[in-house]
């Protein structure tokens, strides 16, 4: 039998062992939809639209019902209702009823008309710091807007005409235009990751028991006193996981497809080969571990250690540019940087294959030296 | 008759202990050859060793005429291996465990088949093939096990301890199978702990501690052993024991059932000694006679005189 036949030959024994363990396999084929939606589900809320909000309003004029009506036209902010008294707003405030309360204080509008120092008051919950820059801004906007109709409000009544006195008040506005991921929504951002992250859990979990496993069994020593290779047994082993992996990128995308909007059917094959190299770059890492772990054991606790790192460093929740810098040059050891990278960059910017060459070709180095590593760790003297 | 396996000088330290001392060692072609000693004495790691499966300390051996450091993957696939500890897929069928191993013995598909076959006829579990291994007794799994180191022809054999904690009736089958393999000309080389079966090798070798302490047929063992034996049957047999241990002139006491059996490298007045020292204590002798030694007189008898390697060399 040639090479391509032992490891055909070793990869069917694993298929047979694979298929014998119901409840493995099962696992194996639900966790990453599982996985996939609950990480999913759990990031979306961190994607605030609306933040719940009351209004205070003491002053109490006509003028001032202007302010609050502005407030309800922003869509970042949800005003419930208006309360009457400080004492209940902070209160809804300290209960985590709401995230932030807008109180026009009494006199305000006076002031403004009066030329006076007006302030209006703004009380916000710091715990959740994404919510109260939101709020900031936006009663930024409503009083702006305020001003400047007041002002051409005020110019009319002297004669000027309101399309003239727009251009005498110029007023500045600053017009940002996002271009990729135009709703900025985070769970867009974070998918990626996601995916990257189920992907690898179960990969390198699954990879790294197995050699150990036999050795255990003590099955491994009667196949290191035939003339097998270690590159027969590493890739006879690598062959039926990438296959269940493959299935499972193939579930997960269309988890991410379905339930979370993420544009998939656009670059199928671009994502797919993404995916495929990261898985195998995923299984190489758990045959690493498994050629140097004694036991099962062992295996998964250098597993662990692998893993989770790589949740807080590869940039799959946060950009890695926000790691500071003495810390970041770990993040570039991690695949799942890379494959994280390249599938926002497909996914938000609709990147074709020539903008993620960069990144298909660091995972596809990954995988090659991982492999090979795999292969000169396992030796077949055992001592 | 050429040497199937040669060793010369092989040693095997693990840190500081020394498993394999100076190990020389000869084995003809065609010989069932089986390895006598305590555990721990060494055998294990002597076969691990001829096997290809660990590297040699010090010293040479040659398995097929090839050199186990050099040419370590070449000797693999010829000789097989059956491990002291059941070391098959128990998830597996039979023939399934079967076919895999033939196959990484790189059998072609055809071969498999035929030799799969026949494999299974000839350790009597044909009407289990389909059986999943963990399933097995242990007799059948040693069976088993012996079928997939014989699945690709080797022209040596290595079973370690192939009949452990096995019924006299599967010892049997064994062994019944070991001499129709030797009958094909293949040579074995078989460890074991149960004298009888060392009756049945061609020649044995005792090892103690690391070191070969005795080699030969049966008959040669038995006939050079330096030693006399005296069967003592003497009442109450633990006190016995313990007088005739303190007789000078004694080298050794073991007590079996009723009797004793009694070392001596000064045989002629022993028996008159003894007599006079068990019944001055008032112990009733029924009678003392020479006896023709087995192996396990040889084996302790060797074990007894053997000196203890030195450790931590």
């Amino acid at each position: 039998m040639s090479t391509l036949a032992v490891i055909g030959h070793v990869a069917r024994k694993e298929i047979r062992q694979i298929l014998r363990d119901r409840r493995s396999l099962v696992l194996i084929l639900v966790m990453p939809i599982v996985l996939t939606f609950l990480f999913g589900k759990a990031l979306e809320t961190g994607e605030l639209r609306q933040i719940p909000s009351v209004i205070l309003n003491l002053d109490g004029s006509p003028d001032s019902n202007v302010i609050v009506t502005a407030f309800s036209t922003y869509d970042e902010v949800e005003i419930e209702r208006q309360v009457a008294t400080l004492e209940e707003a902070q209160d809804l405030l300290a209960h985590g009823k709401i995230k932030a309360a807008i109180i026009i204080p009494a006199g305000f509008m006076r002031q403004i008309e009066s030329g006076e120092d007006a302030q209006l008051q703004l009380l916000l919950d710091g715990t959740d710091n994404t919510s109260a820059p939101i709020v900031e801004g936006v009663a930024q906007r409503v009083i702006q807007r305020y001003n400047t109709e007041r002002a051409i409000k005020g110019l009319w009544a002297r004669g000027v005409r309101p399309d003239r006195g727009l251009r005498l008040i110029r007023p500045v506005y600053v017009q940002s235009e996002i271009r990729y991921n135009p709703g900025r929504q985070y769970l867009s951002y974070v998918m990626p990751g996601v995916i990257g992250l189920t992907l690898q859990l179960l990969t390198v979990m699954l990879m790294a028991i197995t050699i150990p496993r036999e050795r255990e069994r003590g099955t491994l020593d009667q196949l290191m006193a035939s003339p097998v290779t270690r590159t027969e047994i590493i890739l006879g082993k690598l062959l039926p996981y990438f296959g269940i992996s493959v299935l499972n990128v193939a579930t997960i995308l269309f988890v991410a497809d379905r339930w979370f909007g993420i544009p998939v059917a656009d670059r199928l094959p671009l994502l797919l080969l993404l995916c495929c190299l990261f898985v195998l770059t995923s299984l190489a890492t758990g045959l690493l571990i498994s050629a140097v772990s004694r036991t099962q054991f062992q295996a998964v606790q250098i597993a662990v250690f692998y893993v989770l790192p790589v949740f807080m460093l590869s940039g799959a929740y946060a950009p890695i540019e926000a790691i500071p810098d003495y810390i970041r040059p770990i993040s570039y050891l991690f695949p799942l940087m890379y494959f994280s990278r390249a599938v926002r960059a497909v996914t938000l910017r609709a990147a074709d294959i020539v903008q993620v060459w960069q990144d298909v070709t660091v995972l596809g180095g990954f995988v090659v030296v991982f492999l090979y590593w795999a292969v000169l760790s396992f030796h077949k003297r055992v001592n | 008759m050429p040497l199937a396996i040669e060793t010369t000088n092989l040693t095997r330290r693990f840190g500081a202990v020394t498993a394999v001392a100076n190990l020389n060692l000869g084995v003809r072609a065609g010989e069932i050859f089986g390895f006598l000693g305590p555990n721990g004495a060494g055998k294990t790691t002597t076969i691990r060793m001829l096997c290809g499966l660990l590297l040699p300390s010090e010293g040479t051996a040659c398995v097929a005429g090839m050199d186990v450091t050099r040419d370590a993957e070449a000797i693999k696939r010829r000789v097989g291996y059956m491990p002291q500890r059941f070391s098959l897929y128990g998830d597996l069928t039979v023939e399934e465990n079967l076919d895999f191993f033939a196959g990484v013995y790189r059998l072609s598909r055809r071969q498999r088949r035929t030799q799969v076959l026949e494999t299974l006829e000839r350790v009597g579990l044909a009407d289990r093939r389909a059986a999943l291994t963990e399933h097995l007794s242990g007799g059948l799994k040693q069976r088993l096990a012996l079928g997939c180191a014989l699945v690709h022809v080797p022209a040596i054999l290595f079973l370690d301890e192939p009949t452990a904690g096995a019924d006299p009736l599967s010892r049997q089958r064994m062994w019944d199978l070991l001499y129709q393999v030797a009958a094909e000309g293949r040579t074995i080389l078989v460890t074991t702990h149960y004298v009888e079966e060392a009756e049945r090798c061609q020649t044995i070798a005792f090892m103690h501690a690391g070191r070969l302490i005795g080699a030969g047929s049966p008959d040669q063992c038995r006939a050079e052993l330096g030693e006399a034996v005296l069967e003592v049957d003497a009442v109450p047999v633990m006190q016995a024991a313990e007088a005739v241990r303190a007789t000078p002139g004694v080298s050794g006491v073991s007590v079996y059932g009723h009797t004793l059996r009694v070392f001596s490298r000064t045989a002629a007045d022993l028996p008159r000694e003894l007599e006079a020292a068990l019944t001055s204590r008032g112990i009733v002798v029924r009678g003392i006679r020479p006896v023709p030694p087995t192996l396990e007189d040889v084996f302790m008898s060797l074990t007894r005189t053997a000196p203890d390697v030195e450790r931590g060399r």
